[in-house]
C-alpha cells in the first residue's frame, strides 16, 4: 500500500461501511482510492437462491434477513428486478444494485494521553464493579452491570474507558434511545476533555474527525462494521433493542471480532442474566449510591379509570393524590399506556393547575417540557412510557395510572419507581401504582425491589 | 405477520367473510396512520384542463409520505393510495396518461414515482408524453414557472386521438405541470383532458 490517501477519508471511512455514492467527498476521490485498493466495495444486498425458486436477501449494510422487510422492483438503473432493504431505509436506500465502501488501507492510530477530569469518587459497590468490569475487557469477556436506578451506573463506566482509550483504542458508548445519548454526552465530554467524543444520532451531522470515543443510538450501529475494541450499550433492556433482533446483531458487528460488547442495565431480562451468566461475567449493585433503599410501590385500585376519564371526570382517589402533590409542591409525573387517553386527561388535570403538560414520543415540546419541569416551572407532566428511564428530576413523586396494562411489564415498572428518590437531599418519595386489577409483572416488580433493598440478588 | 409500512405496528388481522372469498380490500397502513391523511376532494373546472380532481391535503404526513416515497426510494409505499387512486380512475371511459419523469432523472431515482402508484392500484395506463428538461418545477418561483418553454412532448409514434384523456400526477400546486402537459395533448388533438393528483398543496 504505497499509494498515496487522504486522511480524511481514512479517519471517516475507517470502522464505517457507507453507502459509495452518498461519502462527504468527491465521487472521483472515492473512485481513486477504490482503485489505489485503500477502499474496499461491498455489494449491497447479497441475494441467494432458497427453496422453489424463492430467494433468500441479506442486507450488508444492517444485516437484516427477514423476507418481509425486503421490496422487490423493476428497477430503472440496473433494469431488472433490484430488492432493497426497508429496515434501514432511512439512512439512505441500500438495493441490489447500490455498493457499500469499507477502509480497507492502514488503520489511523488513536491518542494515546487522555485526561479523566471526573472529580468524584466511586463508592466501594462502584469501584468492584469497575474493576471486575475492566478486568472482563482484559480477558475480552462480555460483562453485565446490574445496577439499580440511582446506583451511579455512569461513572461505574469511567475508569474501563479510561484505560481504554490511553492504550489508543476506540471506545462506542451505544444506547437504544436518543435522550440517554444527549443526557451522556455533556457528562462524558466533561469526564474525557482531551478525547474526540462524537454523538451519533437520527439527524446528528457526522464531525468528520477521528473520534475515539463515540456515543450513538443503537440503531447508528447499522452503519459500523469491526470498529471498537468494546461497545458499552447502556438501558440494555429498552425499547426498540430489546425487540430488534437486527439491533442486537448490529452492536455485534460493530465490534472488532473477538472483542467484547458489554451491558449496563437495572432491569435486564432474564434472557440477558442467563446468557451472560454462560459467557462473561456479572456485578450485581443494589444499593443506590446514597445508600437509602429503592422506593417501594403502594397499590391503589381505580375501578373502570379509563370510563370515567372519557367522561371527563378525574377518578377520587388520583384526584387526592394529584391535589397532595399540589400542595406539597411537589413535582410529579404521571405515566399512562396511551396518548388518547393522557391527552384526554390532561384538559381535566389543568383544572387543578392550568401548567400541567402532557409529553408522548414525538410531542414537539417534549424536551422543553422536561426542562420546565426540571426548573419547577411545570409542576408536573403526564407521560407515557417515554420518560421510563434516563431522567432524574430532583424530589419527584411517581404515580402509573393504569399500571395492569400490558406495556407496564417488570422492567418498566422497576424504571419508573427508579425516577424517585435519586438524589441525596430528597432519597424517598411516592410511587404508587392506580390500577384496575393487580398483574404478575406489578407483584414481580415489588417482589424484585424489595429482594434489592434486602440486598438478595446475587450473580 | 403484516405490519404498517409507515409506523411498522402489526396490523390487526380480523379474519372476514371478505377476506375469505377475496374481496377484501388489502390494507398496508394501520388505522391510525390512514387517519393522518386529511381528504380534501377537491374538484375544479378549468379551460386547459377541463376539469381538476385531487384527493388529499398537503399537511404534515403527506410530506412524510413523499419524502420517504420519491426521496428515499421506497417504492413499496407506491400501493398506500391505491384503492383512493381506483376509485377517482376506474371505469373513466378515458385514457390515462401519467406525468412522465425525464429519462436521467428516472434512473437516478430508480422508478417512475407516478407509473409505480398506478401499477400498485392495477390502473391500465399508456406512456404518451415525454419530458424535454430535468428542470424541477418545486424550485422556482410563480414568474419562472408561467414563463417556462413546454415541459412535455408527445412522443414519437403516438396516437393522439379525439377522445378524453387523464393525466395523473402526485402533486397540483400551480398547476404549471398539468397546463403543459394537457396543452401538448390538446395541440395533438385530443378532444378533452382531466387530471387527477393525489395532493393539492396550497400556495
Amino acid at each position: 500500500m504505497a499509494k498515496p490517501f487522504n486522511p480524511a477519508i481514512r479517519d471517516f471511512l475507517n470502522g464505517r461501511i457507507w453507502l459509495r455514492l452518498h461519502t462527504p467527498f468527491l465521487r472521483e476521490e472515492i473512485d481513486a482510492h477504490i482503485d489505489a485498493g485503500h477502499i474496499q466495495t461491498i455489494k449491497g444486498i447479497e441475494t441467494t437462491p432458497a427453496f422453489m425458486k424463492q430467494k433468500r436477501h441479506v442486507c450488508n449494510r444492517c444485516e437484516n434477513e427477514d423476507p418481509s422487510r425486503f421490496t422487490t422492483f423493476h428497477c430503472a438503473k440496473c433494469e431488472g428486478p433490484c430488492s432493497y432493504c426497508r429496515q434501514c431505509i432511512k439512512m439512505g436506500r441500500v438495493s441490489s444494485c447500490t455498493e457499500l465502501i469499507i477502509w480497507n488501507g492502514e488503520p489511523p492510530t488513536y491518542p494515546t494521553k487522555h485526561t479523566l477530569a471526573w472529580q468524584g469518587t466511586l463508592t466501594p459497590h462502584q469501584q468492584k464493579a469497575s474493576d471486575e468490569l475492566t478486568n472482563s475487557q482484559e480477558q475480552q469477556k462480555s460483562h453485565l452491570i446490574y445496577a439499580v436506578c440511582g446506583s451511579g451506573k455512569t461513572e461505574i463506566l469511567f475508569p474501563p474507558i479510561h484505560k481504554l482509550i490511553t492504550e489508543g483504542k476506540r471506545v462506542c458508548v451505544a444506547a437504544p434511545r436518543v435522550d440517554v445519548i444527549l443526557e451522556l454526552e455533556p457528562r462524558l465530554k466533561a469526564a474525557f476533555p482531551e478525547t474526540k467524543v462524537e454523538s451519533l444520532y437520527g439527524g446528528a451531522q457526522p464531525t468528520m474527525e477521528a473520534s475515539q470515543l463515540i456515543l450513538a443510538t443503537t440503531h447508528q450501529l447499522y452503519r459500523f462494521r469491526h470498529a471498537f475494541d468494546a461497545v458499552y450499550v447502556d438501558e440494555a433492556d429498552a425499547f426498540p433493542y430489546k425487540a430488534d433482533e437486527t439491533l442486537q446483531r448490529a452492536v455485534q458487528k460493530a465490534v472488532k471480532p473477538g472483542a467484547p460488547v458489554h451491558y449496563v442495565t437495572a432491569t435486564p431480562s432474564d434472557q440477558l442474566l442467563t446468557t451472560i451468566k454462560r459467557t462473561g461475567f456479572v456485578s450485581i449493585i443494589n444499593r443506590r449510591y446514597h445508600g437509602y433503599p429503592l422506593p417501594e410501590p403502594s397499590y391503589e385500585p381505580l375501578w373502570n379509570y379509563e370510563k370515567q376519564i372519557r367522561k371527563g371526570k378525574l377518578p377520587e382517589k388520583l384526584l387526592k393524590w394529584t391535589k397532595e402533590r399540589l400542595a406539597r409542591k411537589e413535582p410529579f409525573l404521571i405515566f399512562f399506556h396511551h396518548i388518547g387517553l393522557m391527552e384526554e386527561a390532561e384538559p381535566l388535570f389543568q383544572l387543578l393547575d392550568p401548567r400541567i403538560r402532557s409529553v408522548h414520543a414525538s410531542h414537539p415540546d417534549r424536551k422543553e417540557h422536561v426542562q420546565a419541569l426540571r426548573n419547577k416551572e411545570l409542576p408536573g407532566l403526564l407521560t407515557t412510557t417515554i420518560l421510563e428511564r434516563g431522567i432524574t428530576i430532583q424530589n419527584v413523586q411517581v404515580a402509573v395510572v393504569g399500571a395492569e396494562q400490558q406495556i407496564f411489564d417488570k422492567g418498566a415498572l422497576i424504571q419508573i419507581g427508579g425516577r424517585v428518590g435519586r438524589s441525596v437531599d430528597y432519597p424517598t418519595g411516592d410511587f404508587t401504582l392506580f390500577h384496575n386489577g393487580v398483574t404478575y409483572a406489578m407483584d414481580e416488580a415489588k417482589a424484585e425491589i424489595q429482594k434489592l433493598n434486602k440486598g438478595g440478588v446475587h450473580a | 405477520m403484516k405490519q404498517c409500512l409507515l409506523c411498522e405496528q402489526q396490523l390487526a388481522s380480523n379474519p372476514t367473510w371478505q377476506s375469505l372469498i377475496a374481496i377484501e380490500k388489502t390494507t398496508l397502513i394501520c388505522e391510525s396512520c390512514s387517519k393522518t391523511f386529511e381528504r380534501v376532494d377537491i374538484k375544479e373546472e378549468g379551460d386547459i384542463i377541463d376539469h381538476v380532481t385531487s384527493i388529499y391535503t398537503y399537511n404534515e404526513s403527506m410530506r412524510e409520505y413523499l419524502h420517504q416515497y420519491k426521496f428515499l426510494q421506497d417504492v413499496a409505499l407506491a400501493g398506500i393510495f391505491a384503492n383512493e387512486l381506483r376509485s377517482e380512475l376506474k371505469r373513466k371511459d378515458a385514457i390515462i396518461v401519467p406525468i412522465p419523469m425525464h429519462p436521467a432523472k428516472k434512473i437516478e431515482r430508480t422508478f417512475a414515482h407516478i407509473d409505480e402508484l398506478l401499477k400498485a392500484a392495477k390502473i391500465p395506463f399508456e406512456d404518451l408524453l415525454e419530458k424535454t428538461n430535468t428542470e424541477v418545477m418545486g424550485e422556482k418561483t410563480k414568474e419562472e414557472r408561467l414563463a417556462m418553454r413546454p415541459l412535455f412532448t408527445i412522443k414519437p409514434e403516438s396516437i393522439i386521438r379525439k377522445t378524453t384523456y387523464i393525466l395523473v400526477d402526485d402533486i397540483f400546486t400551480t398547476g404549471t405541470t398539468l397546463r403543459h402537459a394537457a396543452s401538448a395533448l390538446k395541440e395533438a388533438g385530443a378532444e378533452r383532458v382531466k387530471a387527477v393528483t393525489l395532493i393539492r398543496a396550497e400556495r
